[in-house]
């Protein structure tokens, strides 16, 4: 019984002091750990962590935060993933998605067969007409694929090519909040895992010195508040969460040494730490302890890495040329493009960028065109320079809004001017790179680009073909919490195997 | 039949519900009269009447109901008779004993026990075959006895095809599926809506609503308009709790109906079906062989050693397992691993992986001082699917190495110092469909007499070119 004695954990004299009080205890933690051991095991659920009793509670776990789900379920198309998050909900009829039958409709009420008794936002259901606004901008057929762009794109227009639009994306929510909270990850209330951290969590790391999960906000956007649960992990371990990379001197805050403070000791400040954490871990078991410490070891790797990807200095000036003026200053849209190309090409799994504004329930002709502004040329230039390095082969590239916006104009609707409101029924979103099909175009949308009329596409089905590129079947990446198994797509979901190339 | 109210229907359905009630208090009956004579307990017999009257009067209701329930029409009419007339007979001898028991009309056999138990025997007995009648009315005559242990199935055997040319469809593909999903309703013995999709014959005939087949014309047809429904409307088929068709059955039936004429007798034609049906009825008969249209296959390979893997991933490679126990995999060594201070270590290092060559499907070396010489060991990698050697000092001695790689879909080589020269050595790699050469000495010109069906991705300013 007492053989146990003189084991301890740590090879430090002053650990081992505290330690030899703690006979009693000892007797605690294994049996607590014993069925912590079990109670992970189940958790797996992999008859291999089960029926291999030499794993320890530390093997279990690491088990559990790397690849033992059984994954990838198919061989992955897509190895990395930008998605480029338009926030506040793009408009798709000035956009997209062209409808010329509505010019001769103009400023006639949008008939109720249409709406058909749909719900709208408390800032345009007290309107007493619903006037139909043509787009003003001027739509053109490009490429060999003929697909619509309107003038605010022009950029994007050239490379139509390599894109696959969606424009027949549905979702169930109609505000901002819980619209993106259900796109990046699955519920519209808060508390479920992101997409990324799903991935994360899923397939692990490709480079160890840098986050799996980046996240990067543009400064010259601005509109409704983005939150860090966005890109959160939910229930997830804590090391699966995206971090932000902000603009300026910090890229990540807390990161760099404080003043007058060399860093040289830090490595050993570290390893003592570990130590000390590692004496928790064995008493109390807690995954989280383990998250914590590879946090830490994370950071200081970090310290390293982050300022080489971050420095742009070493591109040449036609690259900067192609992203746009905009990309010489850190924060903007195209310095993050340019950005999330450099981190994609260190292998970081999910860069994640969002660009605020995109709210037009007024001046939603000018709106437009000032946010394209902001965006095409970079945009475009991220596929092509992405093309150009043979990236976007295994690279998918996605572009969205939360919803998309009505036809029928907000307020005052003139000659020049509407407002539009925001409409989750149908609205448009582009993919290209990794295993999507060039070119094409998937669904459609009656004359008013109110109603899907051929192949919608939910939310749910998106993550579904994500994760699907991703060699994961999205029914069987799970996570068991408060006594349920959790899913991205919760228990909906198809992938959409019509636009896979 | 169409004449029967709806309401006289919706009572009928409580019949199932209904009939379980005669059999478990006839059963009681019995219970307690083997009880009573067991433990002379005299309590137990004062109860028999008890249960007698209850369960004649719900045999009763159950008759009924389920005559009620037979005005539907959707019931083999033999079977529905024998059924209807052993319900009547059981419920009469069950009120009948009940007479006798409690006395209300008087016969030389009251006080005779055992006349007693041999009519309660015979009353359950009469409902055992009641019930087994009318399981078979819903469930099919052979429900019971499907999985029993000695049980020899009556299907259909169809005779092994050693070519996919030989197959019938409707025999081989179309008439399995409607077995598996249609066929627990509409067979000869319970015909909902008078239909039967029991064989040929029963299909030709159709049901109350007409034909269900419509050659030539699918979206005619009741059998692919009912399954193509959205999964809520009323008409779809099969019903909520049944298994729907799934996406690839729907198709060949559609196929079958418009393409084939609905012809019961016509064979499976590899030229002329178009390759997606081709490839959903080769898996239906598990013929390997027909894969979809721009599926590689992947080769099967064996497992690597751990000491081999740890020892890669000790030498700076990155390793990742393409599927999950497939022992295929990627192959990453980071960018600027191999610098000039150990230039010397990467032959070394590309000798190791070929303990491995078989399983790699993916392998990238972009930016480590690849020169042609170290593609010599790659050209054995003959499963490689994908090479990213972007940034390296490579020309055209180097691709000239490894133009043997048969299995190869795309080439990275962007900021290498190949030139039109290599395309000879693209020209035999008989799977590549993209060549990255942005930044290399090729030029949009170059293109322009290549005779390749490959995509040649040069970049900005020109993003690409394609040749014919």
């Amino acid at each position: 019984m007492c053989t146990n004695h003189n084991k301890l954990s740590s090879n430090n004299p002053d650990l081992q002091a505290v330690e030899k009080q703690w006979d009693r205890r000892e007797f605690f933690k294994k049996t607590s750990l014993g069925l912590g051991a079990m109670a992970l095991g189940s958790l797996l659920n992999t008859t291999k962590a089960r029926g291999n009793t030499s794993m320890t509670p530390n093997d279990l776990l690491n088990a559990f935060n790397t690849n033992k789900l059984g994954l990838p379920h198919h061989l992955p198309k897509a190895k990395r993933i930008v998605y480029l998050f338009q926030s506040g909900g793009p408009s798709q009829i000035d956009l997209f998605d062209y409808k010329p039958k509505l010019v001769d409709m103009y400023g006639k009420d949008l008939p109720d067969s249409v709406r058909a008794g749909q719900r709208l936002t408390g800032m345009s259901a007290g309107q007493t007409a619903f006037p139909i606004a043509a787009s003003t901008l001027n739509f053109k057929q490009y490429g060999e694929s003929r697909a619509w762009v309107s003038e605010a794109m022009p950029y994007l227009s050239e490379i139509v090519d390599d894109l696959c639009f969606i424009k027949s994306m549905h979702t169930d929510a109609i505000n901002h909040d819980p619209a993106i909270t259900f796109f990046q990850t699955g519920s519209q209330l808060p508390g479920r895992p992101s997409i990324g951290s799903w991935l994360s969590y899923g397939l692990g790391s490709d480079n160890e010195n840098l986050p799996t999960f980046i996240t990067l906000i543009s400064k010259n956007g601005s509109g409704q508040p983005l939150y860090s649960r966005l890109w959160g992990n939910g229930f997830l371990p804590t090391e699966h969460q995206g971090v932000q990379f902000r603009a300026g001197k910090d890229p990540v805050l807390y990161l760099s040494d404080p003043e007058n403070y060399d860093g040289h000791d830090r490595r050993n400040m570290l390893n003592y730490l570990g130590k000390l954490n590692d004496v928790a871990y064995d008493t109390y078991g807690d995954p989280e302890i383990n998250a914590r410490m590879t946090q830490y070891e994370m950071a200081f790797r970090m310290q390293t890495s982050v300022p080489e990807v971050t420095d742009t200095s070493d591109e040449p000036d036609h690259i900067f040329e192609m992203y746009g003026e905009d990309s010489r200053n850190p924060g903007t849209y195209a310095a993050n493009c340019l950005m999330a190309r450099k981190l994609l090409e260190k292998d970081v799994k999910f860069v994640q960028l969002y660009h605020q504004g995109w709210d037009q329930h007024g001046n939603c002709p000018g709106g437009v065109k000032h946010q394209s502004k902001n965006t095409d040329q970079a945009t475009a230039a991220l596929i092509k320079d992405l093309k150009q390095r043979g990236m976007l082969e295994d690279t998918l590239v996605v572009w969205g809004g939360e919803f998309g916006r009505t036809v029928y104009s907000q307020g005052q609707l003139t000659a020049t001017n509407y407002g539009r409101d925001h409409h989750p029924k149908a609205f448009t979103m582009f993919m290209a790179g990794a295993g999507v099909k060039p070119g094409f175009t998937y669904g459609e949308t009656d004359d008013f680009s109110y109603n899907i009329t051929k192949d919608p596409v939910h939310t749910h089905d998106f993550q579904a073909t994500l994760l699907h590129l991703f060699g994961i079947d999205h029914e069987r990446l799970i996570f068991k919490h408060q006594g349920r198994r959790f899913r991205l797509t919760d228990v909906h979901g198809h992938a959409v195997k019509d636009i896979l190339s | 039949m169409n004449d029967v109210s709806d309401f006289v229907l919706f009572l009928g359905r409580f019949h199932p519900l209904l009939v379980h009630f005669p059999i478990g208090f006839l059963f009681f009956a019995l219970i307690l009269e083997i009880g009573s004579k067991w433990k002379k307990n005299k309590n137990l017999s004062a109860v028999i009447p008890l249960a007698l009257f209850c369960g004649a009067i719900s045999a009763l209701l159950a008759s009924v109901l389920g005559y009620m329930l037979s005005q539907s029409g959707d019931y083999q009419e033999e079977m529905l008779n024998t059924h209807l007339w052993l319900g009547v007979a059981t419920t009469s001898i069950a009120f009948l004993t009940w007479t006798i028991r409690t006395e209300k009309i008087k016969t030389p056999l009251n006080n005779s026990e055992k006349s007693n138990t041999t009519i309660l025997i015979l009353i359950i007995l009469l409902v055992s075959i009641t019930g087994h009648y009318g399981g078979n009315l819903t469930h099919g005559s052979n429900y019971l006895t499907k999985y029993a242990p000695f049980y020899k199935a009556d299907k259909i055997v169809l005779a092994p095809i050693a070519k996919l040319e030989d197959a019938v469809v409707f025999d081989y593909l179309v008439q399995p599926i409607l077995h598996n999903k249609c066929a627990s309703c509409h067979n000869s013995s319970k015909k909902k809506g008078n239909l039967s999709l029991e064989d040929s014959i029963a299909i030709k005939k159709g049901g109350e609503n007409g034909k269900v087949i419509e050659a030539g014309k699918a979206l005619a047809s009741e059998l692919i308009y009912r399954t193509t429904l959205d999964p809520e409307h009323e008409d779809f088929m099969p019903p909520e709790g049944k298994t729907p068709l799934t996406e690839e059955e729907k198709q060949l039936l559609t196929y079958w109906i418009e393409s084939l004429d609905s012809d019961f007798k016509i064979k499976i034609n590899p030229s002329k079906s178009p390759k997606k049906i081709l490839a959903i009825m080769a898996s239906m008969l598990h013929f390997e062989g027909f894969k979809k249209e721009g599926e590689t296959k992947l080769p099967t390979v064996a497992k690597i050693d751990e000491a081999i893997l740890n020892n890669l991933t000790n030498n700076g490679f990155k390793i990742r397992e393409l599927i999950f126990e497939s022992h295929l995999y990627e192959i990453v060594l980071p960018s600027n691993t191999i610098k000039a201070n150990n230039q010397n270590e990467l032959d070394m290092m590309l000798a190791e992986l070929i303990k491995m060559k078989e399983n790699i499907l993916w392998l990238s070396l972009s930016d480590n001082l690849v020169g042609d010489e170290n593609l010599v060991p790659i050209a054995q990698f003959q499963n490689l699917q994908k090479l990213v050697l972007n940034n390296n000092p490579i020309t055209d001695k180097g691709i000239a190495k490894i133009k043997k790689l048969s299995n190869l879909s795309s080439i990275n080589l962007h900021h290498t110092s190949i030139t039109k020269s290599s395309f000879n050595a693209f020209e035999e790699m008989e799977k590549l469909k993209k060549i990255y050469a942005w930044n290399t000495l090729v030029t949009t010109e170059d293109l322009e007499n290549l005779k390749l069906d490959i995509e040649v991705i040069l970049g900005s300013p020109s993003m690409t070119s394609k040749t014919k």
